[in-house]
């Protein structure tokens, strides 16, 4: 009936306010699959320690979406979830970068910028797909003018699901993408 | 009908004048709706009656698009259409265009609210408006094959067209002209849109934008589409403006339909489009002082931004308030104990909002970048049809929640607050003001919903006819036009945001302007681009 969530509080900037907390009492419509932005956001720091050397840097490529996408990821890197304290960072060119966090479901006129920039990016490089449309082109996969996703470009090495996904739910792929790779990383003796 | 002075309310001053002054060529006249009136008119003087309703009879051009008749008539038929503001009141002028000769006077030749509506048309209808100022393609990009109209019919889209952009555009030529080239990837994250700065030194001489990067062809595919697929394509035009988008499709759908929504849902929505407008403006907030490198303030409106994302998703399941709203009402009802928490959540934000505006405004080096900087003429207003927060930081007395209310808003109080000085300044300011305004809405609400059901069957949808969805976004008037087929699927769909009358507003606004104020400039306006794009 009545489902309330321990939310973390966190301090706010000038205000000194907490985010959001929630009285007992209160419906609460949204389902909470991922752990606190905190416990996720350490485990991440080990993960880019130990896999990059403490600093994973990604370059964003929109690639048609509807701006959903963007601001989650602007959401990731604003004070509430901070994720460059864990050591990942968007920087503003793909020569800088050891990723690309593409969104949208690669529309034909993005196609050969998304294409420019992958070329630009030092390999190895992961290729993430953010949000449904990049993951297989979403609800407008039936487009003339869309690819059907990421995929059909580049090769894709994580999707993440989600119109939008959740800021904590990207985190959450992230941590399981660079488990992945430990694992593939270990895999080729490396 | 008169109004208390004795004269004529605008709709009947400009219908009686249309029939002065263009008497023969008012084909016919057709009241659609309580608010709506049709007037067919010549395409050959649709240019001049256009002219002739903005200019002198107070009428605003809301939109502009052509639809693909040549299977029934034989023809393209334009439609213009002018809101008549303060009344409720939209004049819509048709005419039709020949299959065989696609061609018309421009009404941009004449009326430069016209400009992008008509480089559209002509790039996605292939309707040619004779004597454009500029008419480049606008969404089209240079590969897109010459016959190519995703708005007609008959376009079947072929797999081995050239989509590689080219750009042409006006050249500034001279000694030390710089260009400065940005996009279409940008370095921070944000949407792709390509701009040519042409400079000389430091000051700016000229903005071309190219825009269509994030062209999905969603109105072509939403042809054919039940009104719920329509609702899910709607939902995800635009992510920032979700929400409004919604809001405007189903308001063409209910209209079409004939039905009001119960006051419960109306409220609802009321309250649902205000929490988006905060999150929006906070968000704009955020952007104009991280544009001057205020950190501080940029973070803590970010912050602000989360927690009311946040409080959407607790109570709405999205944060982006996704699923909410549908046709005949709204998918979930807010309880007691909700809405006095939200109204918590937001006294909260209203502190913290007032508290940055004080604190960025005492710092003299933000006040310095923000007075003076890039301003907007009201006469640019007006003559570009710009509405939403940037028009009325320029002057402009125009918001759709007033004018030309919907949902609830007639039987709420609030302000239309405007601003003169039409800079940085008083864009910031008003946002900043209007996040007030938009608790206050929301403080009005809470505890006095109306009772009664939040949702109410369409009932059975009538074929074949048309309705027009109108709401005020953050960014201004977003209107949606929707016309049914025979089997009750999606025939027609024209998606006009506001983003789309302010691009060319934002290339008025930046010549002149030092370089390292263009981007200062452009978040003031915070544009959408996968609106504009579809």
């Amino acid at each position: 009936m009545w489902e309330v969530l321990q939310r973390p509080i966190q301090r706010g900037v000038l205000a000194g306010r907490a985010s959001v907390s929630l009285p007992t009492g209160v419906a609460v419509a949204a389902s909470d699959a991922a752990a606190a932005p905190e416990i996720m956001g350490e485990a991440l720091r080990v993960e880019v320690h130990r896999l990059y050397r403490g600093s994973l840097k990604l370059r964003h490529v929109p690639a048609g979406s509807c701006n959903g996408c963007e601001s989650e990821l602007q959401a990731l890197f604003s004070p509430f979830h901070d994720l460059q304290r864990y050591g990942v960072d968007i920087v503003a060119s793909p020569r800088h970068a050891d990723g690309l966090l593409v969104t949208g479901p690669v529309t034909r006129h993005l196609e050969e910028a998304l294409r420019l920039t992958d070329e630009a990016t030092p390999r190895p490089r992961l290729v993430i797909a953010v949000g449904d449309c990049a993951c297989d082109g979403g609800f407008c996969r039936d487009s003339f003018a869309v690819n059907r996703g990421v995929s059909a470009v580049l090769p894709v090495d994580v999707r993440i699901p989600g119109c939008p996904p959740r800021p904590r739910e990207i985190i959450d792929a992230l941590l399981m993408a660079l488990g992945r790779l430990s694992v593939r990383r270990g895999a080729l003796g490396e | 009908m008169t109004l208390d002075s004795g004269e004529l309310f605008p709709l009947d001053r400009a219908l009686r004048g249309l029939r002065e002054r263009f008497g023969d060529s008012v084909l016919d006249t057709d009241r659609v709706s309580l608010r709506e009136q049709v007037v067919v008119v010549p395409a050959a003087r649709l240019a001049e009656i256009v002219e002739a309703v903005t200019r002198e009879w107070d009428g605003t051009l809301l939109t502009m698009f052509g639809l693909d008749e040549r299977a029934s008539a034989g023809r393209f038929r334009l439609h213009a259409m002018c809101s008549f503001a303060p009344q409720d009141a939209v004049l819509t002028f048709v005419a039709s265009v020949p299959e065989q000769t696609p061609r018309y006077p421009s009404v941009a030749a004449r009326v430069p609210a016209a400009l992008w509506l008509e480089r559209e048309m002509s790039d996605l209808l292939g309707v040619t408006p004779d004597g454009h100022p500029d008419p480049r393609p606008l969404i089209a990009h240079a590969g897109w094959p010459r016959h190519a109209h995703p708005q007609r019919r008959d376009f079947v889209a072929s797999e081995d067209w050239s989509w590689a952009p080219r750009f042409e555009g006006p050249q500034v030529e001279g000694d030390g002209v710089f260009e400065i080239l940005v996009g279409p990837i940008h370095s921070g994250v944000l949407e792709p849109a390509h701009l040519r700065l042409s400079s000389t030194g430091e000051s700016v001489l000229q903005m071309d934008t190219r825009l269509g990067w994030s062209h999905r062809g969603l109105e072509p595919l939403a042809v054919g589409a039940t009104i719920t697929r329509g609702v899910e394509l709607a939902e995800r035009i635009c992510g920032t403006c979700s929400f409004h988008h919604t809001l405007a499709y189903c308001g063409a759908i209910e209209e079409l339909a004939g039905i009001q929504v119960p006051p419960r849902a109306r409220a609802i929505r009321v309250l649902l489009a205000e929490l988006e407008r905060i999150v929006d403006h906070v968000g704009d907030l955020a952007g104009i002082l991280e544009s001057v490198a205020w950190m501080v303030g940029s973070a803590e409106c970010l912050r602000i931004k989360e927690c009311v994302q946040q409080t959407n998703d607790v109570l709405f399941g999205h944060r982006f308030l996704r699923g909410s709203c549908v046709p005949g009402g709204v998918t979930r009802d807010l309880e007691d104990t909700q809405q006095v928490w939200l109204r918590g959540v937001l006294a909260d934000v209203r502190a913290d909002v007032e508290h940055v505006r004080r604190m960025a405004l005492g710092d003299p080096s933000v006040v310095d970048r923000f007075t003076g900087t890039g301003v907007l003429s009201l006469e640019a207003v007006l003559d570009l049809g710009a509405t939403g927060a940037v028009a009325r930081a320029s002057g402009r007395d125009l918001d759709m929640r007033r004018h030309h209310p919907y949902a609830l808003y007639r039987e709420l109080d609030f302000g239309v607050i405007t601003k003169s000085a039409g800079d940085v300044m008083a864009r910031f300011e008003l946002r900043a003001d209007e996040i007030i305004e938009s608790i206050n809405l929301i403080d009005q609400l809470v505890h006095r919903l109306p009772g009664g059901p939040w949702a109410q069957h369409l009932g059975e949808l009538p074929a074949g006819r048309w309705g027009f969805g109108l709401v005020e976004s953050a960014r201004g008037a977003l209107s949606h036009w929707l016309h049914l087929g025979p089997d009750g699927r999606i025939a027609d769909w024209r998606v006009r945001s506001a983003s789309h009358a302010l691009w060319p507003a934002l290339a008025q606004c930046v010549p002149g302007s030092i370089v390292p104020d263009v981007p200062l400039i452009r978040s003031s306006f915070n544009l959408c681009h996968a609106c504009c794009d579809k």
